[in-house]
């Protein structure tokens, strides 16, 4: 796995631009960006399926998610280079599993929302099963999104990770 | 807070967290202002400032932690103040749109607004980046060196 990744950074010019004096911090920059983007969309959508700023039509607050959606792709292709680039960093390293848990969570969670809820949601559908139902779901989303913010804190800290991880 | 591990961390993760948080209302508000989403209203979106502008104070909480724990760091380095500076404009901004709108369903955009909402992405695109270039610019770690 490690020698597939590193071949693949190497073959697409990812580790010597990674490895250039801004690259790193370049793509972590991006990251972030993307990460702000998330929040700033599905984060605030969360919120108001809470209950938070009712006055804000849900359809029209959902017409923000594409944008979050562009910050995610952004993570996915930063991430990426960073996993390709250093993989023996990142695949052993409990914080990046804890991160990739959370985000999965959070796309089955998503998945689950759109499946079963959002319809109603945008049609303004008042039952107490949806809204309850729905607040759940809110509220799973932004603790996710939020660990995940947390776990990428994290991922610094426990480099390398071989010298602590209990199960690596 | 330099040699607790775990107060170090929460304050950085904090800082993390809260300026997700700033950075994402102010994207938000700044694309609705531009033009995008021209259906949902400005004045009831400013109702996430009070979000905002609690994460704003945890960002200066916390960032003031961070500069407790490595004064010498910082203070030694331009892209700092380069930061700094793109906070309190950013933010001055913030205020502003805030106030143009926040419970003014009525009000129009002028073309001032939206400069001032272009200049916001920019501005919080920099303190982005400077906050992370900051990690890898520094000369100076610990003023005890030259001690």
């Amino acid at each position: 796995m490690i020698d597939f990744l590193l071949d693949f950074s190497q073959g697409t010019g990812i580790y010597a631009f990674m490895n250039s004096p801004w690259g790193w911090p370049i793509a972590e920059s991006i990251h972030f960006l993307g990460l702000c983007l998330l929040i700033g969309t599905v984060g605030l959508f969360d919120l108001r399926m809470m209950g938070f700023a009712k006055e804000i039509s849900l359809s029209e607050l959902h017409r923000l998610i594409p944008i979050g959606v562009a910050g995610y792709l952004l993570n996915v292709i930063t991430g990426t280079m960073f996993l390709s680039t250093a993989p023996d960093q990142y695949l052993y390293n409990p914080a990046v599993q804890s991160k990739s848990f959370f985000m999965l969570i959070a796309g089955i969670n998503m998945l689950f929302f759109y499946a079963t809820t959002a319809a109603d949601v945008q049609s303004g559908a008042s039952s107490s099963r949806v809204v309850l139902r729905a607040k759940i779901m809110a509220g799973i989303s932004l603790v996710c999104w939020c660990a995940v913010i947390v776990c990428g804190r994290l991922i610094t800290y426990y480099r390398p990770p071989y010298h602590w991880c209990l199960w690596c | 807070m330099r040699e607790s591990g775990i107060a170090f961390f929460s304050s950085l993760t904090l800082h993390s967290l809260s300026m997700a948080f700033v950075v994402g209302i102010n994207f938000v508000v700044a694309l609705r202002v531009v033009g995008f989403a021209p259906r949902l209203e400005i004045a009831a979106l400013c109702r996430f400032y009070v979000i905002h502008w609690y994460a704003a104070a945890l960002i200066f909480i916390s960032g003031s932690a961070l500069l407790l724990a490595y004064p010498a760091k910082a203070l030694t380095n331009p892209v700092f103040y380069i930061k700094l500076c793109a906070i309190i404009i950013g933010l001055l901004i913030s205020k502003r749109i805030q106030s143009t709108f926040s419970n003014k369903p009525d009000v129009s955009i002028d073309s001032t607004c939206i400069k001032l909402a272009y200049l916001s992405i920019v501005l919080w695109i920099v303190t982005l980046t400077a906050g992370r270039f900051l990690a890898y610019t520094h000369s100076i770690l610990l003023a005890s060196r030259f001690y």
